[in-house]
């Protein structure tokens, strides 16, 4: 098996839980996660790969959107993790897609409801590029002010996040990878765009 | 401990856990349900904070836990030497020193810092709970946002006492969308939640709940315009290290109605005399 | 000099050596041992399993016994044990038809295919105490059979070739498992099953008995009562056939309760069910009558007791969560409390005085309304639940 395993499961699991963990909570932040090697075929980084070994076990589901299996990572998640594989990315835990994937028309995920809004499918994005400081203007929970993100071409990506504030509390939340590298953006999260992608600020909140 | 696990829940409970607690951060202020288990401590002595701490702590992290704001209250000296003997944790008293702080009814005196995570025990984690008491109920006023019963209950402690009654778990709303039990904190410590510096975590072993509010976060504490939000203040200072800015605990010195207040926050108190020293 | 209240940790290892000490009690007496416990103290041994959804006699006893006898802790102990044990497979669902029967009756109906069968049951003994268990008398074998019971199938079945009682079908669902997952209201029949089947006894009898005495009336009978055992089996890849991992103890209830029947359904009997490790007799009659109690609104009845409301009943069943919850209150609450006190004293000092004087600290004055003696606010205040 070319794909590795978590040499300490238990302290690396959390110490790359408390990484995905604080990237969630300020999102637009990005943290170093080289914790684990990936085979060099391999279309996702070490990032991602280690936030699925750190998240994923036999009561998940997975979604891996067409072409990212590359270098047999299906097989290494099921040995790695147990977790089932899905069919389609509604029924989906998590789903690992890139900015492509969500070029209309995009495969429908689970965005919860508003009874249960967390019953919703958490993206696992590839990135090419992941910086701080881009285009995209983050504001909300965890951010101090405004926070710049550069996330490459990904206007696809950023247009489907952006869309979450307008049917909040539904929606999609988005672990960012690329390569060594990891940040979030979730749903809590008011983005605005270079161009075309306007955030909706519609929410006019009042404690009536 | 042989037999246990690090941190004493096994690895697909505490996935289970922080796959909550993501979603948790992700919709602030909303409660997550979680497959809460036992703890061998009872449900309503913190453990939902123990099962969230459990499934945050690392081998190099540093723990603090408090109870009324002491550090030396007989259940933060349990919870604490339970985390020493199933993690092999560092722990302290110094609110600085530590990475993660498990807390039941006080937040700090000390302001958090980035990178510490503040785990709060919470026994009832529905703010709507004394005036509905159905969860079915409840679920659809969070979903609709439909909070107009909270602001009549608190005008109705308006209209018969002139003043908002509630003194402790005192309702927020947070991002200006969810209505949120702060657990029992004075409301002293509320505005202690807005914009924090730090990431803050609730755990509701019994009633199996889990929510968040992250850091730099808005949260409000509910009021009127005519009746704004006010906190608790005493008219002297600690009489330990003078602090005119602390929550302080009032204490019965003799039988004929002498008393004394302190500091409920020791670790804070104990700095300050130090300082003063 | 006020010093500050030190040393709990002293404190705490201090109680539990005391604790120690008064369980052990008399030196001079034998300690109980865990294997009597479990064999003479049997029926404390299936409650303590029953509530803790964990079946190990041997485990149970040790629970009794490092509990001092008492039964709510012993089941705390046991559910905390149970809770860190891996799940390594699934049973095939159990068939209480093919359970090998010591006890059998039926209230419904005189002669049943089979017979009826006492058992070793507490019913017909008179209560007196039996002083000559103050000494160690010698106790005769029990009369045995030529043969054992055969495995008899469930009496309503087998009777109700009419069509009078309610069919219970398998719908082939996944049932939820609360033991993972939090139950979300409303929930199905399953999942209350399972939290009555793990609730307290006390409980479950108090409840099931107000709706014998009118609150949510539904006229029961007991069907058919059994205990005995049962073989678990769990199936698995290399073999064809189910493997046997062992033999439990059962007791299970069907009770039989009137139907007036509604628009969509004939009148008919339906039914309520029990189902507990061990020997729990009085717990499986309890449980079905609350079970039916809680169909009320699926059949159509009015809902007019605490018995038929699914939340209340529910959300309170569990006794490591209640008994947990109530003790905690020993815990300090220093903090809420001068919270409490501070506001009282405001309310009190705006009370003695004339309208429009307040409080210096008061925000915002609202005059005309505090008028209400302090008593009322007492009564207000209480209903903040202290957590």
């Amino acid at each position: 098996m070319r794909w590795q395993g978590f040499s300490d499961p238990v302290q690396d699991g959390q110490r790359h839980f408390r990484r995905v963990l604080a990237a969630m909570a300020e999102p637009g932040t990005l943290h170093d996660a080289a914790a684990t090697a990936v085979p060099e075929d391999a279309a996702i980084g070490p990032a991602l790969w280690a936030t699925l070994l750190s998240l994923c076990d036999l009561d998940t589901r997975l979604w891996i959107a067409p072409g990212l299996e590359a270098g047999g990572l299906a097989d290494a998640v099921t040995f790695h993790t147990g977790c089932r594989k899905v069919a389609t990315p509604d029924g989906a835990d998590f789903a690992l897609v890139t900015p492509a994937t969500l070029v209309d028309p995009a495969p429908v995920f689970a965005e919860g409801s508003d009874a249960y809004p967390d019953r919703s499918t958490t993206l696992l994005v590839v990135l090419d590029a992941l910086a701080e400081g881009g285009p995209w203007r983050l504001t909300g929970p965890g951010i101090p002010d405004t926070r710049g993100l550069d996330v490459g071409e990904a206007t696809a990506l950023m247009t489907r996040l952006a869309a979450n504030r307008a049917r909040f509390p539904q929606g999609l939340d988005a672990i960012l990878g690329c390569g060594d590298c990891l940040a979030a953006i979730p749903r809590s999260t008011r983005l605005a765009g270079p161009v075309s992608a306007t955030p909706e600020e519609d929410r006019t909140c009042t404690s009536q | 401990m042989n037999g246990y696990n690090f941190a004493y829940l096994d690895e697909q409970t505490k996935r289970m856990i922080r796959r909550g607690l993501l979603k948790a951060v992700a919709i602030p202020g909303y409660q997550v349900p979680f497959g809460g288990r036992e703890m061998p401590m009872p449900y309503g002595w913190g453990t939902g904070g123990m099962q969230l701490t459990a499934s945050i702590l690392g081998e190099d992290d540093v723990l603090k836990v408090i109870d009324q704001g002491a550090d030396d209250t007989t259940n933060a000296v349990s919870i604490r030497a339970f985390f020493e003997r199933v993690a092999g944790v560092e722990t302290t008293t110094a609110t600085a020193e530590a990475d993660v702080i498990q807390t039941r009814h006080r937040i700090p005196e000390t302001p958090l810092s980035a990178d510490q995570i503040l785990v709060f025990q919470v026994p009832i984690p529905e703010p709507l709970r004394f005036i509905e008491p159905s969860e079915e109920e409840t679920r659809v006023m969070h979903a609709l946002e439909e909070y107009g019963v909270m602001h009549v209950k608190l005008y109705e402690d308006i209209a018969r006492h002139g003043h908002i009654a509630t003194t402790y778990a005192y309702p927020v709303k947070v991002d200006g969308r969810y209505v949120t039990d702060p657990s029992p904190i004075p409301k002293f410590d509320n505005p202690k939640l807005h914009m924090s510096e730090a990431l803050m975590l609730f755990g509701a072993g019994r009633e199996k709940r889990l929510y968040a509010i992250p850091p730099h976060t808005r949260v409000e504490s509910l009021d009127f315009e005519d009746h704004p939000f006010e906190i608790q203040a005493w008219d002297e200072p600690c009489a330990l290290c003078g602090a005119r800015d602390s929550f302080l605990d009032e204490v019965i010195t003799d039988d004929v109605g002498g008393r004394m207040f302190v500091c409920s926050d020791t670790d804070y108190c104990q700095r300050r005399q130090e300082e003063v020293a | 000099m006020y010093v500050a209240v030190k040393g709990g940790e002293q404190a705490i290892a201090n109680a539990h050596r005391w604790l120690a000490d008064r369980r052990r009690g008399d030196r001079e007496r034998d300690a109980l041992s865990v294997a009597q416990l479990a064999e003479q103290m049997n029926l404390a041994v299936d409650r303590v399993m029953a509530e803790a959804s964990l079946y190990d006699p041997e485990l149970a006893a040790l629970a009794l016994k490092q509990a001092s006898g008492d039964l709510v802790e012993a089941v705390f102990l046991l559910r905390a044990y149970r809770t860190t044990l891996p799940r390594l497979a699934e049973t095939v669902a159990l068939d209480t038809g093919a359970m090998r029967l010591e006890r059998r009756v039926s209230a419904t109906y005189k002669d049943v295919p089979g017979g009826q069968v006492l058992g070793p049951t507490y019913d017909y003994t008179h209560r007196l105490l039996d002083f000559l268990q103050l000494a160690d008398g010698e106790v005769p074998e029990p009369a045995r059979a030529e043969q054992a019971l055969e495995a008899c199938p469930p009496i309503l079945e087998q009777l109700d070739a009419e069509g009078l009682i309610e069919r219970e079908t398998d719908d082939g669902a996944e049932p939820y498992d609360i033991t993972r997952d939090p139950p979300d209201f409303p929930v199905d029949r399953a999942t209350r099953l399972q939290m009555l089947a793990r609730g307290d006894e006390g409980y479950l009898l108090a409840l099931g008995y107000s709706t014998q005495r009118g609150y949510g009336r539904n006229h029961p009978f007991a069907g058919e009562i059994r205990i005995g055992t049962l073989e678990v089996e769990i199936a698995v890849e290399e073999c064809e056939a189910p493997v046997c991992i062992g033999e439990i103890a059962l007791s299970e209830c069907q009770m039989i309760n009137q139907f007036a029947g509604s628009r969509d359904r004939a009148p008919q009997f339906t039914r309520g069910y029990g189902l507990a490790f061990g020997r729990n007799e009085r717990k499986t009659m309890a449980m079905a009558l609350v079970d039916r109690a809680l169909r009320a609104e699926e059949l159509g009845e009015p809902v007019q007791g605490p018995a038929q409301q699914p939340e209340f009943v529910l959300a309170h069943a569990d006794s490591v969560e209640a008994s947990g919850f109530v003790s905690h209150l020993k815990l300090p609450h220093y903090v809420d409390f001068q919270s409490e006190l501070e506001l009282l004293r405001r309310l009190r000092s705006a009370h003695g005085q004339p309208d429009g004087a307040e409080d210096s600290r008061e925000t915002v004055d609202d005059g005309g309304k505090k008028k209400e003696p302090a008593v009322e606010q007492d009564t207000n205040e209480s209903e903040q639940v202290s957590p």
